[in-house]
């Protein structure tokens, strides 16, 4: 079976160079045709997305757009429409994740950009979302109009299954074009999308386009790169930097690096009663996408003094890990990432013989690890892939100064604590670089409007432009009607 | 076992002309016996994998330590204060933590070294004149590599060998000097030295707009890669630069594999072909597995080495390598690692948490 794919308006198929990527066992092996596009071919979509973008993109009311969204998405989720189909049989075989996973993943994930979600994200950045549509009167006097970039280009990584969608629907409610590059770990779903929303609103067809290269091949990105208004990137710091340094100094850029996430459990949530349900959520939070997400936890902490220790804490965990393999199952390792689980594990281990506050728990054939810990260690990734470390604490005020050397790197927090635990930790992680809070068993289901790593997702594309009080006024004295 | 009698059964096993599986088994036994004995992390550490020397029946059930316990654990039968020689790593990843190996008497190492060297490098030539591009013992006296290198040159170098690493610095005249030397001469010339710091060279070759035409029989020796310390070379590239630089054919451009975790080496039989095949004699063996399970991967198939080395006798024979590599006739090949994988998530990943980590200590 092969599979097509991007999204090229005004393209035609047999006009590009295709290049096969090849994913799942030789018993189901799924071909990806992905598209090689010329530094020509490149520019002249830019050129086309550019102009459809101006024409009928930036001509619609948001509330418009809004509605294109969420029928697109209704479309997604709905089990028998054959987009969908193509999701739920192929983003197992080319993700690795388990195909059930996968499929509760995506409807998690995609109820989040139905209309109502879709406004929670514009009223998050614009308190009158009619701002996008047309000038409107703002407090400190005058009007001002926001208005999206003619091209965002977007530069995706990863393989979390529908992953491009934040940046894609964040530059489709601001009516920009967007031409985004699909990452070789899971280069559909942005097409289908793309495919789907054409579909549906044929005049938007040449809005936006999905393109692919290999990952660090920089002539094409080059060309990408010098037509776009607004970059946004999603990778590690060196990839990141090296874009930064690709690219013009009057574009934006926005990059997401990789991140850092932890959890704390205070010892008002590991009573007898709360425990177990307390260590399923971790163990939820670490399976879910075998820890790829910026917003997956890596370490908890733990506090002491309630009824279940830290410790027995663990063997909760690893209970609730090892049931978890058997509902989703890990995903089929690579030879590199299983030595990089191997070798952190092993580097657990060795502190376990020299030093006796570190504990190593783990089935046999490395599918998940708990380490537990109650020394003073530094705070630092897991091996991923269902290695998690337990740290307890005394106190779970102890925590933000731990990790706040890190704070550049800090994302989500999940939190099992009592009220007024929650609004006090928080504070002191907010000041420690933590930019997201939320409960055990959602830390990677951030909810609609979210401000990811702390931005703003629709402000930070947009230019304001703003008529000033001074131009109103001085306008009168040309009306033919002035006295 | 006592210290020296093991070290005259080394000795002697490495003295003989081969091995065959059951002296190799029986001599790894009895090492493992020994080790576990009187290295106590190490027992500690076999007793947790539910090994003992009553359960091992043959060299593959020894349990491989993982590279990184070097930094962790001290790891000797002796008592560390009585070591001759401590050989470390250079210390660039892990905090900065280095390992350590404990060498009570380098007389195992230095005969495992220069029966592998004469046969693998030397092969037809009782010396060569050697220009060694890496820093005396004296400059780096906790680094194999040096040692190593001193060894050739002290024990198989002709009358015009010479280092040619000063100051951290190649001193590039002598090096053109010497060569042009040789080519005068027509003697056999080789070039010893870490991968890395042949880059530089070739670099100020191209600047210069140096080539040379070494006579037949000559040589070149690199080791241990190019990541962190010069610019990254692909293989190929680099053998045909050195090959074209110099006028020694890649079949004589030789690549040895060590490790500061081992006192035996490997090397391939000449680069006319990357990656090339790596083997070492018969006190050393390996396995490809995988590293989760510990369970030896079909062969053909990628996983990371487990290396059992009889002349490692006093810290542990057998380890658990972080290199990736495959089993395949004559020996196995290294592959780089993960080249060119993406990574999956946005999650960040040790390696890149450390290197960001430091940056921000920095600032």
């Amino acid at each position: 079976m092969i599979e097509r794919a991007g999204y090229l308006p005004g393209l035609q198929p047999d006009d590009v160079e295709w290049q096969t990527l090849r994913f799942g066992p030789d018993d189901a092996r799924l071909e990806i045709a992905v598209p090689v596009l010329s530094d020509t071919q490149m520019k002249a979509l830019a050129g086309r997305v550019r102009d459809a973008s101006r024409r009928h993109l930036k001509t619609l009311p948001v509330a418009r757009i809004v509605d294109i969204i969420d029928r697109a998405i209704a479309r997604m989720l709905d089990r028998d429409d054959p987009y969908r189909r193509k999701a739920e049989a192929m983003l197992p075989v080319v993700t690795g994740y388990d195909a059930e996973m996968i499929r509760l993943g995506l409807t998690g994930y995609l109820k989040t950009f139905r209309r109502q979600g879709l406004n929670a994200f514009l009223s998050e950045d614009f308190p009158n979302p009619q701002i996008l549509d047309e000038f409107q009167p703002i407090t400190k006097g005058g009007f001002a109009r926001a208005i999206g970039p003619d091209i965002l280009a977007h530069i995706w990584a990863g393989n979390v299954p529908g992953l491009p969608l934040w940046s894609l629907v964040s530059g489709l409610l601001v009516k920009s074009g967007n031409i985004g590059k699909v990452p070789s770990g899971e280069p559909l779903f942005a097409g289908w999308f793309a495919a789907l929303l054409a579909e549906i609103e044929p005049s938007l067809a040449d809005c936006f386009a999905i393109v692919w290269w290999k990952g660090g091949e920089t002539s094409r990105e080059a060309a990408l790169l010098g037509e776009a208004d607004v970059v946004l990137a999603y990778g590690g710091n060196e990839s990141l930097e090296a874009i930064r340094n690709r690219m013009p100094i009057t574009t934006r850029y926005l990059a997401y690096g990789h991140k850092i996430s932890f959890g704390m459990i205070s010892q008002t949530a590991l009573d007898l009663r709360q425990a177990p349900a307390t260590a399923h959520q971790a163990a939820y939070d670490i399976v879910r996408y075998d820890q790829q997400g910026c917003y997956s936890p890596h370490t908890f902490f733990v506090e002491r003094g309630g009824r279940v220790s830290p410790q027995e804490f663990c063997l909760y965990l690893a209970h609730e890990l090892a049931c978890f393999e058997r509902k989703y199952p890990r995903r089929d390792l690579s030879i590199a990432e299983a030595g990089d689980v191997a070798a952190w594990r092993h580097r657990q281990e060795v502190k376990s013989f020299s030093n006796a506050e570190v504990e190593v728990m783990g089935d046999a054939a490395g599918l998940w690890s708990v380490v537990y810990s109650e020394g003073d260690e530094e705070f630092a990734p897991s091996g991923l892939n269902r290695t998690v470390k337990i740290i307890a604490v005394d106190s779970l005020a102890d925590v933000a100064p731990r990790v706040a050397p890190y704070r550049t790197l800090l994302q989500t927090a999940g939190i099992a604590a009592a009220p007024e635990e929650l609004f006090v930790l928080a504070a002191a992680l907010g000041q420690a670089g933590v930019t997201r809070i939320c409960a055990l068993g959602h830390m990677t289901a951030p909810e609609a409007g979210w401000h990811h790593d702390g931005r703003f997702n629709l402000l930070d594309i947009i230019t304001m432009t703003e008529i000033e009080r001074s131009a109103e006024t001085a306008a009168d004295a040309f009306a033919s009607y002035a006295d | 076992m006592t210290q020296d009698q093991v070290i005259e059964a080394l000795l002697a096993f490495i003295a003989a002309d081969n091995a065959d599986d059951d002296a190799f088994n029986a001599m790894a036994l009895d090492l493992f016996a020994y080790q576990f004995e009187n290295n106590t992390p190490f027992r500690k550490f076999s007793m947790q994998r539910g090994r003992t020397p009553r359960t091992a029946k043959t060299w593959r059930d020894i349990p491989a330590v993982p590279i990184n316990a070097f930094k962790e654990l001290t790891l000797s039968c002796c008592p560390p204060e009585q070591a001759a020689r401590i050989f470390m790593t250079s210390g660039t990843t892990n905090e900065g933590i280095r390992g350590k190996s404990h060498h009570p008497t380098l007389a195992v190492y230095d005969a495992s070294m220069l029966k592998n060297f004469k046969h693998r490098f030397m092969s037809d030539l009782d010396q060569i004149d050697m220009g060694i591009l890496f820093p005396t013992e004296d400059v780096m006296p906790n680094s194999s590599l040096a040692h190593y290198l001193a060894l050739a040159i002290g024990n198989l170098g002709g009358p015009d060998s010479h280092y040619m690493m000063r100051h951290g610095g190649l001193e590039f005249d002598l090096i053109f000097a010497e060569v042009e030397r040789a080519v005068a001469t027509g003697v056999p010339y080789a070039l010893l030295g870490a991968s890395y710091s042949f880059v530089p060279m070739l670099d100020e070759m191209r600047r210069r707009g140096k080539t040379f035409a070494l006579p037949a029989g000559s040589r070149m020796f690199d080791t241990g890669g190019f990541k962190g310390q010069s610019r990254d070379v692909a293989l190929d590239d680099f053998y045909n630069q050195l090959s074209t630089g110099f006028g020694v054919p890649r079949s004589h451009c030789v690549n040895m594999y060590g490790m500061t975790e081992l006192s035996t080496q490997f090397f391939d039989w000449g680069n006319e072909t990357c990656p090339s095949v790596k083997s070492g004699p018969h006190w050393i063996r390996s396995r490809v597995i995988n590293p989760l399970t510990g369970e030896d991967v079909p062969r053909g198939e990628p996983g990371v080495l487990v290396h059992c080395d009889l002349a490692h006798f006093n810290i542990v024979s057998t380890i658990l390598t972080e290199d990736f590599g495959f089993e395949t006739d004559g020996g196995f090949v290294l592959l780089g690692r993960a080249d060119g994988e993406e990574a999956r998530g946005c999650s960040m990943a040790v390696e890149e948490f450390l290197k960001a980590a430091q940056g921000m200590a920095a600032e």
